[in-house]
């Protein structure tokens, strides 16, 4: 048994009951391929690098798990069947697993999600929305944050380039 | 104007991640977009300053993350429109 990580990406219009639905069945999968189940990550839904089927966004979900080949062969086997699944992608992890940076994240809107529920409990129509909501205004705070070192770092590397050929010059 | 001291840059020495043993991890992007170029080319080793070991952890990182959509293979599209 290796202990390995399973990322895939879900159709982001795939919400509420539907989603939950295929994440309890991969995870149903799995556990009938004799894996042993480490962590499940939700990411939630957030926009990715470049358009992957025509897709802008989609929903990431990590599995964690310790199995064998033979079972990874037949859950990415049944990826490629569902169209649900637009991405996938299997790492066998070098160490022991460790959460990732998004699991804070995913923590931090579970706090704040009930809140908002509570408030429209009178309303369940709008409970989806509001949830979807919420995820999508925290990445683009985040996608700010990202954007600006970017812009700073630019002329660093300019910079840095242009040192190089007269450090080589000189050597 | 001409006496105004040029702002150099201060370059690090040595390998960041030798120094400051920091894990390089596909998921964590926030790290690794200091090692990609604006184009979403991989910085190279000479520029980066990345130890041969830790160039090859980060290459590997950047290539997981590309595959999954979390970096970008080239920089995006959506500028030319």
């Amino acid at each position: 048994m290796r202990t390995y990580e399973t990322i895939f990406i879900i159709h982001p219009e795939v919400a509420g009951d539907a989603y939950t639905e295929i994440v309890d069945k991969y995870k149903g999968i799995l556990s009938e391929l004799g894996a042993n189940m480490l962590a499940v990550e939700e990411w939630g839904t957030r926009k990715m690098a470049y358009i992957v089927q025509k897709q802008e966004r989609g929903t990431y979900i990590l599995l964690a798990y310790e199995g064998k080949p033979d079972g990874i062969r037949e859950l990415e086997r049944r990826f490629r069947i569902d169209d649900k699944v637009i991405k996938f992608m299997t790492i066998q992890l070098e160490g022991d697993y460790k959460p990732s940076s998004f699991v804070r994240k995913v923590e931090e809107t579970e706090v704040t999600a009930p809140a908002k529920e509570e408030a429209s409990t009178e309303k369940p129509a709008e409970k989806a929305p509001a949830a979807e909501e919420a995820p999508a205004k925290e990445e683009a705070a985040a996608e700010a944050t990202e954007e600006a070192p970017a812009v700073e770092e630019a002329p660093v590397k300019e910079e840095v380039a242009a040192e190089a050929p007269s450090e080589e010059e000189s050597a | 104007m001409a006496f105004q001291p040029r702002r150099r840059f201060h370059r690090r020495k040595g390998c960041r991640f030798c120094i400051d043993k920091n894990e390089i991890d596909y998921k964590e992007v926030r790290g690794l977009r200091y090692f990609i170029s604006e184009r979403g080319k991989i910085v190279p080793r000479r520029i980066s300053g990345n130890c041969a070991e830790h160039q090859r952890k980060v290459t590997e990182a950047i290539k997981r993350a590309r595959n999954i959509a979390l970096l970008p293979f080239t920089a995006s599209h959506s500028l030319d429109r």
